[in-house]
């Protein structure tokens, strides 16, 4: 039985630090990280909220033991967890991971709103920049949000999907050929709309494909996998599992992330309902991934031989999901009718766009620059190829395929784009700069949010499924198993009569469980 | 008082003008757009050369 798609996107961004030649990336990040903590009231003396690693088991694989690694976790000290962490009054984690500026979203129940509160991390981490530039005066730091450096290096857009347990064991632990026939041939073409586009020996649809080395696999940084088998799920792990996807593009364009997210909660409540009977399974689905990449029209051999293509398969995808979507007897997927009317737009877009041999943009009659950031990008560096007469590989497209990603608004390619007019917003300003400061209302994001905004200095620790509380000679934990438990509408009143946290955790018992299913 | 037919056949010629003049209008802003982006990219390349692209390098990431 399908559940809430509730969703969080951890983006890691490119930082470019000048005129402080012994301040490193990882310190520059830091920098950053504690610049905004103590903007927002979370580093004030005697306070020191610490990230909880110890529900964190990166080394432990939902395929058993034999996939695991027996590695020890190193232990963060009390300093360097400060040092590198800051779990926001708006419910997200910004934090340092290997030397890049991380911003984990608060815990989403819709698309749109995981589209706001992606964008909140931008305004976040320029906010960020803000002030460490006036702490160190000499210092430029430029942010970027994309995957690769066009040096060889990438880094991260992860997507996580709440999954019921016994769903997620059947598809992905039990019987990995369900998500083979279903799952993989969804995310494998799903970068026709997906996708953020970059040049280099021509260009490519995707920045992450080609980073991408196994179907199923536990590591992050090498061997990268379509899905990630880590045995990390942050909830009550007998009913909940947490999907974790690595292959995604860092999106600039709102239409991008929306149905990048949305379509993905539809194919993963209706692969929870046992809902796909067909078999989509492709011959090769890595080599089907890097080929459409390169070509996003190409032809992909499926398993039974026949010839198909992304965007072909999209549509059966959709076609499925219109279906299912009217069933009266499922959690209703939020958006649902802008997914599906985006996502046939789109695909009948891209059915109608014509690229040359050499991969220019001849023709967009679909409009699709105004949605995709591939197909911006292209327009973009088609007509900028033909003035200066440039490769696919010259230096300047890969400058401006950086500068497209700056999160500066006064200087990134795609904000000048869209302050002419020339591509489309989904999420207001307001709605993105409300996000800055509070969560989305409807998971348990709210609780630690409100936690974080009225009791911090009595919180000792924090995690995504824990608040604990330093109530002297004794500590209480909070816990937060159920995403979609700790909203607003349950404890808002709550919080705004208990005058500390001893207070909240007494009004809380008092209340006794939460009516309903779960 | 009614229109007389003269003043009826101007203003038909006056609005079909103004239609004419619309497609224009938005060409006109459109090349104006074009150019402030034009005008942009010019000054993203010259603040951002190629040695930004060498100093770019990014540690590996997740």
């Amino acid at each position: 039985m399908s559940i809430p798609k509730v969703v969080g996107i951890e983006q890691e961004y490119a930082i470019s630090v000048k005129g402080a030649d012994d301040l490193s990336a990882f310190h520059a990040s830091c920098m950053l990280v504690n610049a905004y903590a103590q903007k927002v009231g979370i580093r004030e003396p005697g306070m020191g909220v610490l990230w909880d690693y110890a529900h964190e088991t990166p080394f432990q694989d939902i395929r058993g033991e034999l996939f695991g690694r027996k590695t020890a976790r190193d232990v963060t000290g009390r300093e360097d967890n400060l040092l590198i962490n800051a779990i926001l009054p708006n419910g997200a984690r910004l934090y340092t991971d290997h030397a890049h500026p991380e911003y984990s979203t608060p815990e989403c129940l819709s698309a749109t709103e995981a589209v706001a509160c992606d964008k909140a991390g931008e305004l976040i981490l320029n906010e960020a920049v803000r002030l460490a530039e006036k702490i160190l005066p000499q210092t430029t730091i430029k942010l970027f949000k994309n995957n690769i450096d066009h040096q060889g290096q990438s880094y991260g857009c992860h997507e996580n999907y709440l999954m019921d347990a016994n769903a997620h064991e059947a598809c992905l632990v039990l019987n990995p050929g369900r998500a083979q026939k279903t799952l993989i041939p969804f995310l494998v073409t799903r970068q026709v709309f997906a996708g953020s586009g970059k040049p280099g020996a021509q260009f490519e649809i995707s920045q992450r494909a080609g980073f991408m080395e196994c179907l199923f696999g536990l590591d992050t940084m090498f061997h990268r996998p379509l899905i990630n088998t880590r045995q990390e799920h942050h909830a009550d792990p007998k009913r909940f599992r947490r999907l974790h996807l690595i292959l995604g593009d860092a999106t600039m364009s709102d239409f991008s992330t929306f149905l990048k997210i949305g379509t993905t909660q539809i194919v993963l409540q209706m692969l929870e309902d046992d809902y796909i009977a067909s078999d989509f399974s492709l011959r090769d689905g890595l080599s089907a991934l890097k080929q459409i990449s390169a070509r996003y029209d190409c032809p992909i051999e499926m398993a039974e031989g026949r010839k198909t293509n992304a965007i072909e398969l999209q549509r059966r995808f959709l076609d499925l999901a219109r279906i299912y979507c009217q069933s009266r007897d499922i959690p209703r997927v939020p958006d649902a009718d802008l997914i599906l009317q985006s996502w046939s737009d789109v695909l009948d877009g891209l059915e109608t766009l014509t690229l040359s041999r050499d991969c220019d943009l001849e023709d967009d009659p679909g409009d699709l620059r105004r949605k995709l950031d591939w197909v911006l990008k292209l327009w973009l560096f088609t007509r900028y190829r033909r003035k200066k007469n440039l490769s696919w590989n010259h230096p300047q497209l890969k400058v401006l395929d950086l500068q497209y990603h700056n999160i500066d608004r006064e200087e990134s390619i795609f904000y000048s784009l869209r302050d002419q007019g020339l591509t489309e917003a989904i999420a207001s300003e307001a709605e993105v700069a409300a996000f800055v400061d509070e969560a989305p209302p409807s998971t348990r994001a709210w609780f630690r949010s409100r936690c974080m905004q009225k009791f911090a200095r009595e919180i000792y620790l924090v995690n995504w499924e824990v608040v604990g509380f330093d109530h002297g000679d004794i500590h209480r934990m909070v816990p937060l198993l159920n995403p979609l438990k700790g909203t607003r509408e349950r404890f808002e009143e709550i919080f705004d009569k208990a005058a500390d946290s001893r207070e909240l955790l007494a009004l809380i018992e008092k209340m006794g469980p939460q009516p309903g299913p779960r | 008082m009614a229109e007389t037919r003269q003043v009826r056949q101007q203003k038909k010629k006056k609005g079909a003008k103004e239609a004419e003049d619309i497609p224009q209008v938005l060409a006109t802003d459109k090349k104006k757009k074009l150019k402030q982006l034009d005008s942009f990219i010019e000054n993203v390349l010259e603040q951002a050369g190629e040695e930004f692209l060498e100093e770019f390098k990014q540690i590996e990431g997740q």
